[in-house]
């Protein structure tokens, strides 16, 4: 479990937002960078002002999130969902922790042919810091353990 | 901004993997990879589901989906509102998704264990490009097909037919064929493998842009990505073979933590950093013929082709192939026997001063190895190894197709033998690994041993 935590918060992540509308209507975007302090306890994940106003909304209604983070090269993968505790406007002292997670993730991403200079043409701050509290955390590398409970 | 879901058509090509949020009753969010999403038409996309099982029951709960994809050139990124309408198991739709993860399947090793389990069709309820996501405007120029490009269609194929015309026997025909390729279409990575019944196997008879190391490779039908493209018969394009390979490993390494065996990898037959590859199955009627193969280092490379041209391309050349092959039969039965022909021009066999050659026929394997290395197989070792064995112990160095196909010994087949296509091959290798010892054509269903150095025959 420590390890899977580690990968969790490797740098060059996917990450994958999921929410959903009081009425059921979930919605996606991409998060830039996570963060956690207590061992994927809570979680703080970044989203781009620009891009992620539904998801705010949603958040904002239902409070409910879910968040995958996943390896690009080689699919290893972990959803984690719970419920949102704050939701605010990143600090100017994160946009560094942002700039490097979008740095690290163009990085991969330029190993698996998509170039870097295109990659960081993506919005990426001013960001949003949703921190949830992990509830469930769930398997989902590709194949036939994805789905399964890892705590 | 809204956009038809056709103005997008590069975000379908999988080259970027798409994401997918779905919710249950209880308004629990789940968000996840898909590994294709198929554009079905203008109103309807499909989804794969593999290993969706968390996605499938929320869908069964609440049919609502969000999905975004990313234009693989560009990087911008659109979202889709969906509604999910029902689960294909089998028929066309099925089928065409299924083709593209059987075929990634079978060449990661996971055939029976990676595959699709339904074509989820959903209906769009909306498309939008994702605003702001890029902080410099994305390059997206319109798409769809002008007149120019149709008129640039029918010049390529009739640019096909005419080399396929003019080629005088099979070897002319395989290279002007892969030429036009090349020089038409761009596609400068490409090979053609014909496929041999009796042994349920392709092999490659010619190739551009690999190298000639690439003549001689075989697939089993059914195995890997151009296996399954001969059993299915059907065409198969997938502009992100580096992102379905990488999804198909992973899924492998997920497998092969559990129980079971796991076949081994099948390598590409080409680039070895290949991004795309388009294979077209080579059929007469029902009949396989064989399977060209394309493969480049730009994931879109052949996306801009429509699947039902290069089908009509690809009728052309089966044709073409199927005739010249027949033909070849045709006039190898009609060649004059061995003692009523002109004594061909070829140099003796034996030149003393350099040092010999080992040839060595391994039996049980039926293949024949020069000095250590691997040189042929099968049909063709056995008549190197018949004409070798020929040489030496009667000096004759001139031979017909004729004698080879009396010989039961050789294993040929009694109707469509591809002789010809065998002696190509025996050929090629020779010329690559062994250029000492060359079959030089002499005449119709002719030819000639012509040996540099001295010949040393084992057999084990």
């Amino acid at each position: 479990m420590a390890d899977r935590v580690q990968r969790c918060l490797e740098p060059g992540l996917s990450i994958l937002v999921g929410t959903v509308d009081p009425h059921g209507m979930p919605a996606c975007c991409r998060g830039i960078a996570i963060a956690s302090s207590d061992r994927l306890e809570t979680l703080t994940v970044y989203l781009p002002v620009a891009t992620s106003q539904e998801a705010i909304r949603n958040i904002a209604l239902t409070k409910r999130i879910a968040v995958a983070a996943s390896h690009p090269v080689d699919h290893c993968s972990t959803q984690m969902k719970g419920t949102t505790i704050e939701t605010r406007l990143a600090h100017d002292e994160e946009s560094a922790h942002v700039q490097r997670a979008l740095d690290a993730f163009a990085s991969t991403l330029d190993r698996i042919g998509v170039p870097r200079q295109l990659t960081r043409t993506v919005a990426h701050w001013p960001a949003f810091a949703v921190t949830m509290r992990v509830e469930d955390m769930f398997e989902q590398t590709p194949g036939p353990q994805a789905g399964c409970r890892l705590r | 901004m809204i956009v038809r879901p056709c103005d997008i058509w590069r975000c379908f090509q999988g080259v970027i993997p798409s994401i997918i949020a779905t919710a249950d009753r209880h308004g629990i969010p789940n968000v996840t990879y898909i590994s294709q999403v198929h554009f079905v038409d203008e109103r309807h996309v499909a989804l794969s589901r593999q290993f969706f099982n968390k996605t499938s029951r929320n869908l069964d709960e609440n049919p609502a989906a969000s999905v975004e994809m990313i234009d693989p050139v560009t990087l911008q990124a659109y979202r889709l509102r969906l509604k999910f309408l029902r689960s294909e198991k089998s028929g066309p739709l099925f089928e065409t998704m299924s083709m593209r993860i059987d075929a990634i399947a079978s060449h990661t090793g996971m055939t029976g264990i990676f595959k699709l389990i339904a074509a989820d069709v959903f209906e769009v309820q909306s498309a939008e490009m994702v605003d702001g996501f890029l902080t410099e405007p994305c390059r997206n120029e319109p798409a769809g097909v002008s007149l120019e490009g149709k008129r640039t269609e029918i010049r390529g194929l009739q640019w096909v037919s005419e080399r396929i015309n003019r080629a005088t026997d099979l070897e002319s025909l395989l290279a002007s064929v892969l030429e036009a390729l090349e020089e038409y279409f761009g596609f400068s990575h490409s090979a053609v493998l014909l496929y041999d019944e009796s042994r349920q196997r392709l092999t490659t008879i010619a190739s551009r842009g690999f190298g000639p190391s690439g003549i001689g490779a075989e697939v089993a039908l059914g195995d890997g990505l151009i296996g399954t493209v001969a059993r299915e018969q059907r065409l198969l394009r997938l502009p992100s073979l580096e992102a379905d390979l990488r999804y198909g490993r992973a899924v492998r390494r997920e497998a092969a933590s559990g129980a079971g065996t796991l076949q081994a990898e099948i390598p590409l037959p080409g680039l070895p950093d290949a991004q795309s590859v388009l294979a077209i199955p080579l059929t007469v009627r029902t009949r396989l013929v064989g399977v060209i193969a394309a493969e480049d280092r730009d994931p879109m490379r052949f996306s801009e082709w429509d699947e039902a041209y290069l089908q009509v391309i690809a009728n052309q050349i089966a044709f073409g192939l199927d005739h010249m092959i027949e033909r070849a039969d045709d006039i190898n039965e009609s060649a004059p026997p061995l003692e009523a022909s002109a004594p061909p021009p070829v140099r003796p066999a034996v030149v003393s001063r350099r040092p010999p050659l080992r040839l060595t026929y391994y039996k049980s394997d039926d293949a024949i190895f020069v000095d250590d290395e691997y040189l042929i197989r099968n049909i063709p070792a056995r008549i190197l190894w018949k004409v070798l064995g020929e040489s030496q112990r009667s000096g004759r160095t001139d031979f017909s197709n004729r004698e080879l196909r009396v010989d039961t010994a050789l294993g040929l087949p009694p109707v469509k033998d591809n002789l010809e296509s065998r002696l190509i091959l025996l050929r090629h290798r020779l010329q690559e690994k062994c250029p000492d010892l060359l079959i030089v054509p002499t005449g119709r269903g002719r030819f000639a041993l012509r040996a540099d150095a001295p010949l040393e025959l084992i057999e084990r």
